[in-house]
């Protein structure tokens, strides 16, 4: 999968979002809320050609303590909810 | 001749042949009048022609009915928009801008529409050139109410001029400072404050004055009254969406993500939901000027 262009995370009062400001996104009417964990995945693959479930989940095992079941299960989370709400597609 | 305006702080200068019949039309500018300067913020000429030679489009605004039609192209050494009064109708000036904008030639191409031209490319001009100037150009409605600045944003047609009317009729001590388009500037100080300008919507209030912002508020139609307080994330989607300037260029949208922060940092953001009546007036009046007594 990879991101969509046109998006681009910044930081408000500490808090990270994800803004439409590329004209591939002149009609995207939302806003996006990250928590630590998901800006900290975002800004890793927010420039590569593509990236995969697997490589999300590597990505928050080598910064977070956590079981590998739960960091795959993490990462096929934000994966899909990346597609949904439409900042990434397959 | 030459004449100057100073608008929230930022003067520009804009050239009209004194033969033009637009110099008889643009009383709306009279209260912003100041002496020359040899700098000004940005300069806009009348010219009879705008060459627009290997244009390309970069943006084309969405095509609502009756709202004005804005496209802009880029070129090689600057800029150029194209405007019409609504969807469907022929455009009514070319805009020529240069890279920074800081200098236009707007070439009229229907003569009865040069007053809606020449304020489009002053607005455009306006809102573009000072966006690295901590400076929004907003979409909202502004009633004056003890020394504060209260501004009422949501789309055309929710009820903003409504709501400020209420305020006018019913909340002693209110005036109109603008009814479309006033200007937010975050100071040096930090602090936010609110100017009016030439630029109103169909009320025709230009006054040159400008009050500490008291509150921003979104205005959303309900079946009752009621006001709450927005958080951060909430408070940036509503500065985001009710200011002019073009996000989608890098620069600019560095420049008014910085200035966005600010204001929301600043100020307090309430969405009130609300019916127009002398209640909803009662509702809002009765939290936001609490805060400052």
């Amino acid at each position: 999968m990879k991101t969509k262009k046109g998006f681009k995370m910044r930081t408000l009062l500490g808090e990270h979002i994800i803004v439409a400001e590329g004209l591939e996104q002149v009609n995207f009417n939302k806003m996006i809320s990250l928590n630590e964990s998901a800006a900290y995945l975002w800004e890793a693959v927010e420039k590569k050609d593509s990236f995969s479930v697997d490589d999300l989940k590597d990505l928050l095992l080598a910064e977070y303590e956590v079981e590998e079941k739960i960091a795959a299960e993490d990462a096929k989370a934000i994966a899909e909810r990346w597609i949904e709400i439409g900042i990434a597609e397959e | 001749m030459t004449n100057y305006y100073k608008v929230a702080g930022h003067v520009f200068g804009v050239e009209i042949p004194d033969a033009n019949p637009l110099c008889s039309q643009i009383s709306q500018y009279e209260p912003f009048t100041c002496p020359a300067v040899d700098s000004p913020v940005f300069s806009l000429v009348l010219a009879d022609s705008v060459n627009d030679e290997g244009k390309s489009l970069v943006y084309s605004g969405s095509e609502e009915s009756g709202e004005p039609v804005i496209r802009l192209y880029s070129l090689p050494d600057g800029w150029i928009s194209e405007v019409a009064i609504c969807p469907g109708r022929p455009i009514s000036s070319r805009l020529y801008m240069s890279k920074d904008f800081s200098a236009g030639r707007l070439q009229i191409l229907r003569p009865s529409e040069s007053l809606f031209a020449l304020n489009n490319a002053l607005m455009l001009m306006f809102a573009f050139r000072t966006a690295g100037m901590s400076t929004l150009e907003m979409h909202a409605s502004v009633i004056v109410n003890g020394g504060r600045a209260y501004l009422w944003l949501a789309t055309s047609g929710t009820g903003k001029s409504t709501h400020s009317s209420l305020w006018l009729k019913h909340v002693p001590g209110s005036h109109l400072l603008n009814d479309d388009n006033p200007i937010v500037r975050v100071m040096e100080d930090g602090h936010v404050e609110v100017f009016g300008s030439p630029w109103s919507g169909k009320t025709p209030c230009y006054r040159n004055e400008h009050y500490p912002a008291g509150a921003f508020t979104r205005i959303r139609r309900a079946d009752h009254n009621a006001i709450s307080r927005l958080n951060n994330f909430e408070a940036y989607a509503l500065i985001y969406s009710s200011s002019s300037g073009f996000k989608f260029d890098p620069h600019m949208g560095d420049d008014l993500h910085a200035t966005f922060e600010k204001v929301v940092g600043a100020s307090p953001c309430f969405v009130l939901d609300c019916l127009p009546d002398a209640d909803a007036a009662r509702v809002s009046s009765g939290t936001l000027l609490k805060m400052y007594e």
